[in-house]
C-alpha cells in the first residue's frame, strides 16, 4: 500500500471567461463552420461571375440601364449601423466581465434595437439588387449570401432577447455572464463577415 | 451533500492519502456517484438520455443497420449482375438501389459510425465523465437518425432517389428528375451533415476541454488524434456539400438558377461543390480507421509504437493533403491542364503520409512478440487491401489512365478496396477489440477468426475481378450487359463473393448476439492494453471514472507508478466534470455537466419539420425555424437544476494545484 498525493480540485471556479469554458469553444467552432461556409458561398459568386460577360447581367426592359449594380443605400445603410452596434455590445462584452450588470442590460438593450433595425434594413437590400433569386444565376448566389447572413443577423438578434430576458429577470450568474461575453464574440463575427459579404456584393460589380 | 462537505474539509487538511483510506472514501462516495449520474426512466427518459456511451451505442447500432441494409442493397446488384441479360430488377429499381446503397454506405453508415466510435471512446481514453456538450450530442443523433429513416421512407414508397450518390446535376436536376426522388436525397444530406458537424464540435471541444490532468498534447493517444484531425476536417469540408444540397434543393423547389445554364449557372460548380467535400469524406471515413489501428497495433504487440510523433504528423499531413485532390474525380470535365497536373501531383503525394504510417506499424510488429488475435487479423487484412486500393489509387490519380478506366468498373474495385479495406476491416478488428469494454463479455476467438477469412476471401472474390472488368470496359451503373462483352464468367464470379462476404458479416451477427449474453466475462483489462478506457470497469459505470485519473505518459496504465497523485474535490451530488487547459492539460475549472433533457429531441423534431415538409414548400422553413428557436429558447430556460449554487461562485481562479513531479513520464 502507497501513499499518494491528493490534487484537490474542490476550489477550482466553476465558469470562467474565454478559453477556460467549453462554452467558448463550441461557440468559435459553430463560427468555424460558419466560415468556411460563407468562404465557400464567395468562392460560388466567384465561380458563377465566369459565365457572364457582364456582372450583374444586363436587365431586358428599356427602363433600366444596362449595368444594374446594386444600389448603395440600404447597404451602406446597415453596413454604418452594424458598425456602431459594436459599441453596445462592446459595452455588454465589458461590462459582463466586470460584473456590471446595469451596464450590460443597457448594452444588450440597444443591441438587440440595432438587430432589429439591420434585419429591416437588410430586407429592404433584397429590392436594391434588381433581380430576384429566380431570374438568373446572379440573382440566385447574391440573394444567398443576403439570406444566410439575414438568417444570423435574426439568430443572432433572438439569442441577444433571450439573454437580455434572462439578465433582467433572473440572476447575473457566472454561467450568464459567460454566455453574454460569447454572445458578443457571436456579433463581433456576424458585423465582420459582412464586411466581407458588403465588399463582395457591393463593390466588386464596380471594380469591372 | 453534508457527509460530502465533511470529507471534503478533512480532505482538505491533508496532502495525501494512503490506499485503504482511498479505498474507504470511494465506496462511501459510491451510492451517491451512481444516483447523480443514474439515467432518466420511461419513454421521455430513454428520450432524453445524454450519456455519451448510449448515445454513442446507439448511433452504432444504427449505422450498423443501415450497413446491413446496404450490404442488402448491394447483394442485390450482385444477383441482377450475376449473369447477362438478366431480369430479376428492372432499369428503375436497379438505378434507386445502386444510389441507395452508396447513400447508406457513405452518409448513414461510414461517417456516423466512425464519429460513433469517437464519441463512445474519446471520454474514455482522455479520461472524462462525459463529452463537453453531452446535448448537442443526443441532438445530433437525432437528427441523423430522422435522415436515414427519410431515405428509406423514399426507397420504400418507390420514391428512392435515382441518380447516383452524388447525384450530379443536369441528371438530378429539375429538367430530369421530376418528382421528389432528388429531393428526398438532398434533405438526406442536410441531416447527416448536420450531424455530422455536430458530431465533429462535440469531439473537438471534448478533446481540448475534457482531458485528464497531465495528458499534455504530447501524450494524447494516437486514436483522439485521429478522431480529432478527422473532426476538424468535417468542419471544413461538410459546409460545401451542404451548399450543394441546399442549391440543388433550391434550383429543384424555388427555381433558382445555380446550376441552369440556360441563366448563367453551372452544372461544373455542383461537381467542385460536391467533391470539395467529397474527397475529404474519404479521409474522413479513412482516418479515424487509423486510428484503431494504432492501439490495436501496441495491445498485440506489446511493445511502444514506433514514431509516435511521425504518425500523428502523418495523419495531419494527410488531412492537409486531403483537401487538394478533390479534382481528381473531375478529369473528365474540362480542368484546365495546368489544374489537372496540380491535382493529379497531389494525388500522388499523399501516399507518402499512408505509406509513413504503415510502415511505422510495420516496424512496430517487427521486433513485438505478437498476439495473433481477431483484431490483429483485421488489421493485418487491412495492411493486404488498403495497399492495394492504394496502389491503383496512385493510377487513377493520372490523367491518362484515369480517362480511360473513368466511370467503369476499375473505380468501383479501387473506391472499395480503400474503404472497405481502409475503413471496414479496421472497423471490425476495433468491433473485436472494444466489445468486451463495451458489454463486459469477449467474443469468440474462434468465430472471430471465420468472421475475419470469409470476409477477406469474400471481399476479393467479389472486388478483385472488378479491376479486370473495368479494364475490359464494364461501364458502372448499367443495369444488365449481354453475353456477347465475355463479362459473364467474372461477374458471376463477383456474385458468389458476395455471399461470402456477407456470410462473414453474419458471423459477426451471430457472435456479437452470442457474446452479449454467453461470451467469457472480459474483466476490466483483458487485453492489457495500455490507455485508460481499460483502468474502469466493463461495461462502464454511467459516470466512467470515480476518480479523475492522473496521467503520467504517453502510455497511461504501463506508465502508472504506485504512488500516482489521485484528483480529489469533484462533486457527487452533481454531474461535475474536471475542465482542463488545452496544451498542458492543468485542471481550470469544475464544469457541470448538462444532464438528461428532452429538449434535444423535441429540436430534432422541428429540424424534421424544416427539412422534410421543405422537400414539398419553401414556407416549412419558417414554419420549422420557429418551431426550433421556441425550443431552443425552452432549453435555454427549462433547465431547473442548472447550475451548482456556490459561494465559491466568484470568479476568481484558484492557484494551480497540480504537483508537475508525479506527471512526468516514466519509462516503460
Amino acid at each position: 500500500m502507497s501513499t499518494r498525493t491528493i490534487i484537490d480540485v474542490s476550489e477550482l471556479p466553476h465558469h470562467e471567461f474565454d478559453t477556460y469554458d467549453p462554452v467558448w469553444w463550441g461557440n468559435n467552432l459553430l463560427l468555424a463552420i460558419e466560415t468556411s461556409m460563407f468562404a465557400i458561398l464567395v468562392a460560388t459568386y466567384f465561380y458563377l461571375r465566369q459565365n457572364f460577360t457582364l456582372w450583374p447581367p444586363p436587365v431586358a426592359q428599356l427602363t433600366a440601364t444596362l449595368r444594374p449594380l446594386p444600389q448603395l443605400t440600404y447597404g451602406t445603410a446597415n453596413t454604418i449601423l452594424l458598425l456602431l452596434s459594436l459599441i453596445p455590445i462592446v459595452m455588454t462584452d465589458l461590462s459582463a466581465r466586470r460584473d456590471n450588470r446595469r451596464v450590460s442590460q443597457i448594452g444588450l438593450v440597444i443591441a438587440i434595437i440595432c438587430g432589429f433595425t439591420a434585419l429591416v434594413l437588410r430586407s429592404f437590400e433584397f429590392s436594391a439588387v434588381y433581380f430576384r433569386w429566380d431570374s438568373n444565376a446572379y440573382g440566385s448566389i447574391v440573394w444567398f449570401i443576403l439570406g444566410m447572413h439575414m438568417l444570423h443577423l435574426a439568430v443572432l438578434t433572438t439569442e441577444a432577447i433571450v439573454l437580455a430576458i434572462w439578465i433582467f429577470t433572473r440572476e447575473y450568474d457566472m454561467k450568464h455572464r459567460v454566455d453574454i461575453v460569447t454572445l458578443a464574440i457571436y456579433w463581433y463575427w456576424v458585423v465582420g463577415i459582412w464586411l466581407v459579404l458588403y465588399a463582395v456584393v457591393y463593390f466588386t460589380p464596380r471594380l469591372g | 451533500m453534508s457527509h460530502e462537505k465533511t470529507h471534503r474539509e478533512s480532505e482538505s487538511k491533508k496532502t495525501t492519502i494512503t490506499d485503504e483510506e482511498l479505498a474507504e472514501v470511494m465506496a462511501h462516495e459510491k451510492d451517491e456517484l451512481e444516483r447523480t449520474w443514474a439515467h432518466p426512466r420511461g419513454v421521455v427518459g430513454w428520450l432524453s438520455k445524454t450519456d455519451h456511451k448510449v448515445i454513442a451505442m446507439r448511433y452504432i447500432v444504427t449505422a450498423f443497420v443501415f450497413f446491413v441494409l446496404g450490404g442488402i442493397e448491394a447483394a442485390l446488384m450482385r444477383i441482377q449482375l450475376a449473369r447477362p441479360d438478366n431480369h430479376f430488377l428492372t432499369p428503375d429499381q436497379y438505378n434507386q438501389i445502386f444510389t441507395v446503397h452508396g447513400t447508406t454506405m457513405m452518409f448513414l453508415f461510414a461517417v456516423p459510425i466512425m464519429t460513433a466510435m469517437g464519441i463512445y471512446l474519446v471520454p474514455l481514453m482522455i479520461g472524462a465523465r462525459d463529452v463537453a456538450y453531452p446535448r448537442v450530442n443526443a441532438y445530433g443523433y437525432f437528427v441523423y437518425l430522422i435522415g436515414g429513416i427519410l431515405l428509406y421512407a423514399g426507397l420504400m414508397t418507390n420514391t428512392g432517389p435515382d441518380a447516383g450518390w452524388f447525384a450530379y446535376v443536369p441528371l438530378a436536376g429539375p429538367a430530369y428528375s421530376p418528382g421528389k426522388r432528388v429531393d428526398i436525397w438532398a434533405q438526406m444530406i442536410t441531416f447527416t451533415e448536420l450531424s455530422g458537424l455536430v458530431g465533429a464540435v462535440v469531439i473537438i471541444g471534448t478533446v481540448f476541454k475534457m482531458r485528464a490532468p497531465g495528458m499534455s498534447v504530447n501524450r494524447i493517444p494516437l486514436f483522439v488524434w485521429a478522431q480529432l484531425v478527422t473532426a476538424f476536417m468535417i468542419i471544413f469540408a461538410m459546409p460545401s456539400v451542404m451548399l450543394a444540397s441546399s442549391f440543388l434543393a433550391s434550383d429543384r423547389l424555388i427555381d433558382t438558377h445555380f446550376f441552369n445554364p440556360a441563366e448563367g449557372g453551372d452544372s461544373i460548380l455542383y461537381q467542385h461543390l460536391f467533391w470539395f467535400f467529397g474527397h475529404p469524406e474519404v479521409y474522413i471515413i479513412f482516418i479515424p480507421a487509423l486510428g484503431f489501428i494504432s492501439p490495436i497495433i501496441i495491445a498485440f504487440s506489446r511493445r511502444r509504437i514506433f514514431g509516435h510523433l511521425v504518425l500523428v504528423l502523418s495523419l495531419i499531413s494527410t488531412a492537409f493533403i486531403g483537401f487538394g485532390l478533390w479534382v481528381h474525380h473531375m478529369f473528365a470535365t474540362p480542368i484546365p491542364q495546368m489544374g489537372q497536373s496540380f491535382f493529379s501531383a497531389a494525388s500522388m503525394v499523399i501516399a507518402i503520409p499512408s505509406g509513413v504510417q504503415i510502415f511505422c506499424w510495420i516496424a512496430t510488429l517487427w521486433g513485438g512478440k505478437l498476439n495473433i488475435k481477431t483484431p490483429l487479423l483485421f488489421v493485418l487484412g487491412f495492411f493486404a487491401i488498403f495497399v492495394l486500393g492504394g496502389l491503383t489509387g496512385l493510377m487513377l490519380a493520372s490523367v491518362p489512365l484515369d480517362l480511360q478506366v473513368h466511370d467503369t468498373f476499375f473505380v468501383v474495385a479501387h473506391l472499395h478496396y480503400v474503404l472497405i479495406g481502409g475503413s471496414v476491416f479496421p472497423l471490425f478488428g476495433a468491433f473485436y477489440y472494444w466489445f468486451p469494454k463495451w458489454t463486459g463479455r469477449m467474443l469468440s476467438e474462434r468465430a472471430g477468426r471465420w468472421n475475419f477469412w470469409l470476409m477477406f476471401i469474400g471481399f476479393n472474390l467479389v472486388f478483385f475481378p472488378m479491376h479486370q472488368l473495368g479494364l475490359n470496359g464494364m461501364p458502372r451503373r448499367v443495369y444488365t450487359y449481354l453475353p456477347e462483352t465475355g463479362w459473364g464468367t467474372l461477374n458471376l464470379i463477383a456474385s458468389i463473393g458476395a455471399f461470402v462476404l456477407a456470410s462473414g458479416v453474419l458471423v459477426f451477427m451471430i457472435n456479437a448476439f452470442w457474446a452479449r449474453r454467453a461470451g467469457a466475462v472480459a474483466g476490466d483489462n483483458p487485453w492489457a492494453a495500455h490507455s485508460l478506457e481499460w483502468s474502469i470497469p466493463s461495461p462502464p459505470p454511467n459516470y466512467n471514472f470515480h476518480n479523475m485519473p492522473v496521467v503520467q505518459g504517453q502510455y497511461p496504465l504501463w506508465q502508472a507508478t504506485e504512488d500516482a497523485p489521485v484528483v480529489r474535490g469533484l462533486s457527487t451530488s452533481k454531474r461535475e466534470a474536471l475542465v482542463t487547459s488545452v496544451m498542458d492539460a492543468e485542471p481550470e475549472l469544475r464544469f457541470e455537466i448538462p444532464g438528461p433533457s428532452i429538449w434535444p429531441f423535441a429540436v430534432s423534431l422541428a429540424t424534421a419539420v424544416m427539412f422534410i415538409a421543405g422537400i414539398f414548400t419553401p414556407w416549412a422553413f419558417l414554419v420549422g425555424a420557429i418551431l426550433a428557436g421556441a425550443a431552443l429558447v425552452a432549453w435555454f430556460f427549462g433547465d431547473p437544476n442548472y447550475e451548482n449554487k456556490s459561494a465559491r461562485e466568484t470568479g476568481e481562479r484558484s492557484q494551480s494545484v497540480s504537483p508537475p513531479r508525479e506527471l512526468q513520464p516514466k519509462e516503460v
